[in-house]
């Protein structure tokens, strides 16, 4: 479903992803993990073109989407994402922020969108807040909805750029407990995380990133239990 | 004090309309004048944001006073000369087409400060919805810009009131123009120009208290 090759990546001078090569495939659960500052998120971000890659391919079901030809928009579409710091809309209540794209970006009608909203709002265990704004909502609450911002736009493959990592420790389980159902449900998703236990349960392939390069890869047990390289060892004994 | 009262009384049947005429004028051109810069400054073509660079750039760097003579003598004998007198600007005329571009750049400045206080992320969030740019800064960047730019626009407003004193050197006949023809009348130059002050202050005394209850009406609504 997604391939990406020789993914290179620079911020000026500094190479931050260094040639990845990479098959995603669908309904898979991919995790990345590694050291901060090993490119996960910039990975991540090429998916959906929040960074341009610098050079070469990624195709997700057989289309280069880094071509200029492509309507970035009509790709994004089929990829939800969701980020560290939430990005919520602060003007716009969870509802209205929920049923925003779809009504605008895929004109569905508001009933319709609505409708839907307060579906997923039911689905990750917010329907009693669909009409708050989200500064009365704790982190795990404003993580949830912006999973369902994402899910509402129907996407094929779902991102996840380190979900819990802004979150208070009490509030990791409730949105690990929306990605796992997500997971179990079929959904394609590619999650940067620091959650090891998470990736362990959930995730059926394992990537380590350090460097700019995918280092090694393969199933939670092959990754946390006997990894073979030395950075992926030394990373995991710190923080296993 | 019988003269101050005769300098209010004169400034506020005359002067005072001058002022606000200049002022308005110059508040609805300078914000459009100022969106249309901000565009342009915002801009990933280069033409467009040299322009606005420039534009801004030159605005900012010289005196308003000097932008005053420069287009009321300066271009008005060019347009004399190229024109035999057919075409000429009045007082007003140029004081209004000064401080509108003159605004304009601050404007552009203020528009351009709100748009980049938007979180980035807020940007993000809505690309990876699929929406494309125009409708992600309609939809989810302006109206959070928004909160930044009114107390600051209020601000503008009231700089933009004093600023069309400068107009007096061009012969407008606005609140601090009929002040000096006041003084020169008796040499009561004190009350005179006392009475200039309070009318100026009175002015943005005034929409400076409108601003605060926008900036607090504003704050509630957070």
């Amino acid at each position: 479903m997604i391939n990406v090759s020789n993914l290179h990546k620079s911020f000026g001078k500094l190479e931050v992803l260094k040639g990845i090569d990479e098959v995603i495939e669908k309904n898979e659960v991919v995790c990345v993990i590694g050291p901060s500052g090993s490119g996960k998120s910039t990975f991540l971000r090429c998916l959906n073109l929040l960074e341009e890659p610098t050079s070469g391919d990624i195709l997700i079901d057989g289309v280069k989407i880094n071509d200029p030809s492509q309507d970035i928009n009509e790709i994004r579409k089929k990829m939800g994402m969701v980020f560290q710091s939430f990005n919520l809309f602060p003007h716009k209540t969870t509802l209205e922020n929920i049923t925003l794209a779809p009504i605008k970006v895929n004109r569905i009608s508001q009933a319709e969108a609505e409708k839907i909203g307060r579906d997923l709002l039911e689905r990750v265990g917010l329907s009693d807040k669909a009409d708050v704004y989200p500064r009365a909502l704790s982190g795990g609450q404003k993580q949830r909805v912006a999973i369902a911002r994402a899910l509402a736009m129907q996407p094929e493959i779902m991102l996840f750029d380190e979900p819990t990592s802004a979150l208070d420790p009490e509030m990791v389980g409730e949105v690990l407990e929306v990605m796992r159902e997500l997971a179990h449900q079929g959904m394609t998703m590619v999650i940067v995380t620091h959650e090891m236990g998470f990736a362990r349960e959930v995730a059926d392939r394992v990537l380590f990133m350090d460097g700019g390069y995918i280092v090694e890869q393969g199933t939670p047990a092959e990754i946390f239990d006997n990894p073979q390289n030395e950075r992926t060892q030394s990373f995991l004994s710190k923080v296993l | 004090m019988d003269n101050l009262i005769v300098v209010l009384q004169k400034i506020l049947t005359t002067g005072i309309f001058a002022t606000l005429k200049v002022t308005v004028v110059a508040l609805f051109f300078g914000v459009l004048i100022g969106l249309i810069a901000c565009l342009g400054r915002m801009s990933k073509h280069f033409i467009p944001k040299a322009v606005a660079t420039a534009y801004i750039e030159i605005i900012r760097g010289t005196p308003t006073l000097v932008q005053a003579l420069f287009f009321y003598f300066g271009v008005n004998a060019l347009l004399v000369s190229a024109t035999g007198g057919d075409l000429r600007m009045t007082p007003l005329f140029a004081g209004m087409f000064v401080c509108s571009i003159n605004s304009g750049a601050y404007v552009a400045e203020i528009f351009r400060a709100g748009i980049q206080s938007v979180d980035p992320g807020q940007m993000e969030a809505a690309r990876s919805l699929g929406m494309p740019n125009k409708m992600a800064m309609k939809e989810i960047i302006l109206p959070q810009a928004v909160r930044t730019i009114l107390p600051s626009l209020g601000n503008e407003f009231i700089v933009l009131v004093k600023e069309t004193s400068i107009l007096s050197v061009i012969g407008v006949s606005e609140i601090t123009r009929i002040g000096q023809i006041q003084a020169s009348i008796n040499y009561k130059t004190f009350s005179a120009y006392l009475g200039v002050a309070i009318v100026y202050f009175a002015l943005t005394f005034t929409l400076s208290r409108l601003v605060n209850l926008l900036e607090r009406r504003m704050a509630v609504s957070d």
